[in-house]
């Protein structure tokens, strides 16, 4: 696959070290992604980058890839958990004895889709009693074969947000030509175009402003559902071999974040439990990355605006791989509450909360200004060379060539 | 005058002409906002129009005609906390009582404009809208 991954910084300009004293002081200019593109078209290029230290970027959505790790203790006598519920929701009990991880797309037997995992964790962060229940075989070290009880952030040692693949770097808008309403995790597609919808910050959202990945790495601190996490790697189906505009914003799905976060430090004004009807649960979760301008590039990356960022909108009456595209459009046509497919015109929707985007970028504003979020540089890039495989049916030859 | 009711029917009352009652006997404008009807019964929400004495003697006529009758003032609900502002609602709207408010991007319950339609309740992901039936 062709990269088209332009040049790295041209110019010269402030360190990131700099730039995170001088917000420890309390003396570094921090602007939210709005307020800066605002700067940007009343100041010009050069000034922000000499003026402005950071920019603070913000998303709230429905994350699928989200989910959390608990360590409950040990019984008395101890149990080896083997299978564990809480609340019903099956949670992933193969490691160690009193470790779970609990995904927020899990479902109960039933395929409950109103109470899943994602609502099990909203409903943790509310403070709230969930019941816990666990099988074993016993053994002579771990005699217990069960339990039931119930645990609440307060008796639990570690709750832990641990999400694969958030934040996604562009994504891919939806439609539907076929007869009938599809209910998908892109939402309630009416019939005949009956709508379009898309689910990216545009502007505002972190990824989008640093297109190269040069700021935002492995051991970022960001804003996590309410709290302050980290960037822990890439995240799963990082793909950087899509196209890209000049400035490099690219025109499809490409990067995404694995991140980390206390949950005990979250709320459930950022950590929300959703259902897409006949999709599944899944989690909407906010998250904010404060982005240094380190030089003219970096100014010009946070520049961009929903007019410079496009997507297409595929056609979901395809229930293949490669769906249709049924038109590219930009953000900003996107954002304007109608689009226009095959010369119809056709109300959207957004999906990602650009208010609660706005807050983040708010919120993580005033942090870094009273000296209160401190800003990291990243111990690692990532990566600038991966693509995407698909899964095919293959034998185990095929699988090792 | 008017007024949302929502009717509930047994089977046997299904399969009466009840809007064209309404309209021939009592002089009633009646606009159909969502009907459920099976077999078995179902649900309705009507808005009816009319003089306040016409729409009393035809409710009284729906009762006698073994339908369920209740008046709504408010179809749907919105729990204002639940809502995340996503505009997942805003396409799918058919009055356009759930709308983006281009300044704040914050979404609008216009609660007037709202027929009772339904649509939007399982479309909203953290299930903000109620339906009052
Ligand atoms: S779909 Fe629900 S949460 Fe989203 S804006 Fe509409 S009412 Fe609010
Ligand atoms: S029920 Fe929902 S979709 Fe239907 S008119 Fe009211 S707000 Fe709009």
């Amino acid at each position: 696959m062709k990269k088209r991954i332009p040049p790295g910084p041209t110019s010269s300009g402030k360190s990131f070290a700099d730039i995170s004293t001088r917000a420890q002081n309390g003396d570094a200019v921090v602007m939210t992604a709005m307020e800066f593109k605002e700067f940007v078209r009343t100041n010009g290029i050069k000034k922000a980058a000499k003026e402005v230290d950071i920019v603070t970027t913000g998303t709230f959505g429905a994350m699928c890839s989200s989910g959390a790790y608990f360590n409950f203790g040990h019984s008395d006598p101890p149990i080896k958990m083997q299978r564990a519920w809480l609340d019903g929701i099956p949670a992933y009990a193969g490691m160690a004895a009193v470790d779970v991880y609990l995904g927020a797309t899990e479902l109960d037997d039933s395929n409950n889709m109103m109470h899943g995992g994602a609502h099990v964790i909203e409903d943790f962060v509310r403070g709230r009693a969930v019941r816990l229940k666990a099988t074993a075989h016993a053994t002579d070290c771990y005699p217990l074969k069960e339990i039931d009880t119930y645990v609440s952030l307060k008796t639990i040692n570690q709750a832990v947000l641990m999400n694969v693949r958030n934040c996604y770097q562009n994504y891919a808008a939806a439609s539907n030509t076929s007869g009938r309403t599809l209910y998908t995790y892109m939402g309630k597609l009416l019939p005949e175009l009956g709508n379009a919808t898309y689910c990216s910050s545009g502007e505002l959202s972190p990824l989008l402003n640093d297109p190269l990945y040069r700021t935002i790495g492995i051991g970022s601190r960001i804003f996590l559902g309410g709290g302050e996490g980290f960037v822990i790697w890439e995240g799963t189906q990082f793909n950087t071999g899509v196209e890209r505009t000049p400035n490099g914003v690219p025109k499809r799905p490409a990067g995404s974040i694995a991140v980390l976060g206390d949950l005990k430090q979250m709320t459930s004004e950022f950590v929300k439990g959703l259902t897409f009807t006949r999709y599944g649960a899944t989690l909407g979760l906010g998250i904010g990355v404060p982005i240094p301008i380190l030089d003219e590039d970096m100014a010009k990356a946070c520049a961009v605006t929903d007019k410079d960022i496009s997507t297409a909108i595929f056609d979901y009456a395809q229930q293949t791989r490669a769906r249709p595209v049924l038109a590219e459009v930009t953000y900003a046509q996107l954002g304007s509450g109608e689009v226009d497919i095959k010369g119809r015109r056709v109300p959207t929707s957004p999906l990602s909360s650009i208010y609660k985007a706005r807050r983040i970028a708010e919120l993580l504003k005033k942090s870094i200004a009273k000296g209160d979020f401190v800003v990291t540089e990243p111990v690692q890039r990532l990566p600038l060379d991966r693509s995407f495989k698909p899964l095919d049916t293959m034998n185990d030859k095929e699988a090792m060539e | 005058m008017k007024t949302k009711l929502v009717l509930n029917f047994n089977p046997e009352a299904s399969n009466l002409p009840i809007t064209h009652n309404l309209t021939a006997k009592y002089g009633l404008l009646v606009n159909i906002l969502r009907a459920e009807i099976d077999e078995v019964g179902g649900k309705m929400v009507i808005e009816v129009s009319g003089k306040a004495e016409s729409i009393k003697n035809g409710i009284d006529y729906l009762k006698e005609a073994g339908v369920g009758v209740r008046p709504i003032k408010e179809g749907v609900r919105r729990d204002d906390d639940a809502c995340t502002h996503c505009g997942v609602c805003i396409s799918i709207c058919p009055t356009k009582a759930l709308s983006l408010d281009r300044e704040t991007r914050k979404v609008i319950f216009t609660e007037e404009k709202c027929v009772a339609c339904g649509v939007c309740i399982d479309a909203c992901p953290p299930r903000a809208m109620e339906i009052l039936i």
